[in-house]
């Protein structure tokens, strides 16, 4: 039967490609995306041993390890560690007052890391502490846990 | 040619300086014209502009300056580049290097960093002045958009440079600043996380600043720049009035236009820019406008000149992550937003900068009344420049206070005391 319409089929076909056109698109787009996301990280490991718990002086003192930015103390109760990240703008937290002062901003924490008075919009982190085979402390950068948790070591 | 007398050496040499510019030196009118449409460098001159247009209160010269800081910017950023090294710790020393070692290379660092500064507050200014003679009106809303981006791609270009020396400074203001862009809702901590390569600030986030600053941004303004101007010329030099001034037409300094005539369907060009077209407005751009912009260039240069023979350009000690400054700050055009910040980190880390640049690209579409275009704050537009102007020196003010008033813990601090 003669038409003036187009080709039912040449018409389908041309969708399907430029279906599959967007498609081949969209994947070389996210294929894109994640060539920037790196799969290996040269940087220090994320989970690492801090030092045998007779280094840390009991009495509930914190101990700051700069070099991992964390404040780690020695409780009654067990032990565990605080980030000195501040969660505003990623200063390190000084000890002041009963608990933690930012010095960019003028964030306060309490002394389990709950925002007192500041732009801080959540409190400090606290991380994972387990013990390694050699009785070593171990943190967890990956792992945040609740200002209840304590090491009993 | 062995036979040839002084006479065809005249010849021969005339030959081959026209191989290179047909136009020689122009003397009648139809050469002015033709030396600006013949070159590849000049032909993005028109070959008449309007005498409007060359007031230097007109437009200052801020967009052409803006452009003469992107070439001094990227000469001496190609010399700096022959001594970086984009890798911590040996990125400092290179610092370092340039600063002590390397002959000159203290005046083409200073330079640069005086430049980049200097960039950034031309680009927002040029931007005031468009705005304030309301120049993004039609037929030019696209250029202004284009203007907009340009204007994120200068902080862009300064911000990823700002981390490049290594030392604290730069450190902890690209800390500062890439935290603000985290608190981006859903996004933004992954967005951090792909600037920076990782979870800290390292030697995959030196690369990738490195990347972005010398290769992706630079192609990436070279190729918004060619666009911005090319719309220039397209659209017509500027949003001048085609009518004088009141006062001018008393003074009888340029004759009001009478002759209002569009070309219709002959043209898709747009009536405005045809009306601009009055023979008896405009004057040859040689050598009237390329002169202007040379003695603009050379100011600027000799200006750059003094400012990094006199003041250093800051190097702190080595980037310490373990260390953080007290105040920590970052780059000073990020400072009235992390003055808001220290307020509010959701308004003034998202909201205010999200609201800000959806503004600043919606306003030619939505401010669409021709009225008012061409003159410096028309009193048609008293409304319109009245918010923009508040918004401005609120935005100004922040930032001054971020800069001078903020000192230790962000408390206010007196800069004189």
């Amino acid at each position: 039967m003669p038409s003036e319409l187009p080709d039912p089929v040449r018409r389908s076909m041309f969708a399907i490609g430029c279906i599959a056109m967007g498609a081949a698109t969209a994947g070389f787009l996210a294929a894109t995306v994640r060539f920037f996301v790196p799969n290996v990280l040269y940087e220090p490991s994320r989970r690492f041993d801090i030092g045998a718990p007779s280094d840390f002086p009991p009495g509930g003192a914190a101990t700051f390890l700069p070099d991992w930015r964390l404040y780690v103390f020695n409780g009654t109760d067990g032990f565990y560690a605080i980030s000195s990240v501040c969660t505003h703008l990623g200063c390190n937290v000084r000890r002041g007052g009963p608990g933690f002062e930012c010095p960019c901003h003028g964030s306060q924490f309490d002394e389990s890391g709950q925002v007192v008075q500041g732009p801080a919009p959540d409190p400090l982190a606290w991380y994972a502490l387990s013990l390694s085979p050699h009785a070593q402390l171990v943190v967890d950068l990956d792992q945040q846990v609740t200002p209840e948790f304590r090491l009993r070591a | 040619m062995n036979q040839s007398t002084p006479g065809s050496m005249a010849a021969w040499l005339d030959g081959v300086r026209r191989s290179v510019s047909r136009v020689g030196w122009p003397v009648t009118d139809k050469d002015r014209a033709a030396a600006m449409i013949s070159s590849l460098f000049l032909h993005i001159h028109p070959a008449r502009v309007s005498r409007h247009v060359l007031k230097p209160t007109y437009t200052f010269a801020l967009g052409l300056i803006a452009g003469i800081l992107f070439l001094v910017l990227s000469v001496t950023g190609l010399a700096l580049m022959l001594y970086y090294v984009p890798y911590p710790p040996e990125a400092y020393r290179s610092m370092k290097d340039l600063q002590f070692v390397v002959t000159f290379g203290i005046v083409l660092r200073n330079m640069h960093r005086w430049s980049a500064h200097a960039m950034v507050a031309i680009v927002f200014v040029h931007m005031c002045r468009v705005f304030w003679t309301g120049s993004y009106k039609p037929p030019r809303e696209f250029n202004w958009v284009v203007g907009v981006l340009l204007l994120l791609l200068t902080l862009g270009l300064s911000f990823t440079g700002y981390l490049l020396p290594w030392d604290q400074l730069a450190f902890w203001a690209i800390t500062v600043g890439t935290n603000i862009a985290a608190h981006a809702p859903v996004v933004g901590e992954q967005m951090k996380f792909l600037l920076l390569g990782g979870h800290v600030i390292g030697p995959m986030t030196l690369l990738r600043f490195y990347v972005l600053h010398c290769v992706i941004l630079p192609l990436a303004m070279l190729l918004l720049v060619s666009l911005h101007v090319w719309r220039v010329r397209k659209d017509g030099l500027s949003g001048a009035a085609t009518q004088a001034s009141p006062e001018e037409e008393v003074a009888g300094v340029f004759p009001a236009s009478t002759k209002t005539y569009g070309l219709m369907a002959l043209s898709k060009r747009p009536r405005a820019s045809v009306e601009a077209r009055d023979p008896n407005d405009e004057v040859f751009a040689w050598p009237h406008l390329l002169y202007r912009e040379l003695l603009v260039a050379l100011a600027v240069i000799v200006a750059l000149h003094v400012v990094s023979l006199v003041f250093m350009a800051p190097l702190e000690e080595m980037a310490d992550p373990t260390r953080t400054p007290n105040p920590a700050k970052a780059p000073w055009y990020f400072l009235g937003l992390q003055e808001l910040v220290h307020y509010s980190t959701l308004v003034g880390g998202v909201i205010v900068p999200a609201v800000l640049v959806l503004a600043l690209l919606i306003i030619p579409y939505v401010d669409r009344d021709p009225k008012g275009s061409g003159r410096w704050f028309a009193p048609e537009r008293r409304i319109t420049n009245s918010i923009f102007t508040a918004l401005v020196a609120l935005f100004v003010g922040l930032t001054i206070v971020g800069t001078l008033f903020r000192g230790a813990n962000w408390a206010w601090v007196w800069p004189w005391r």
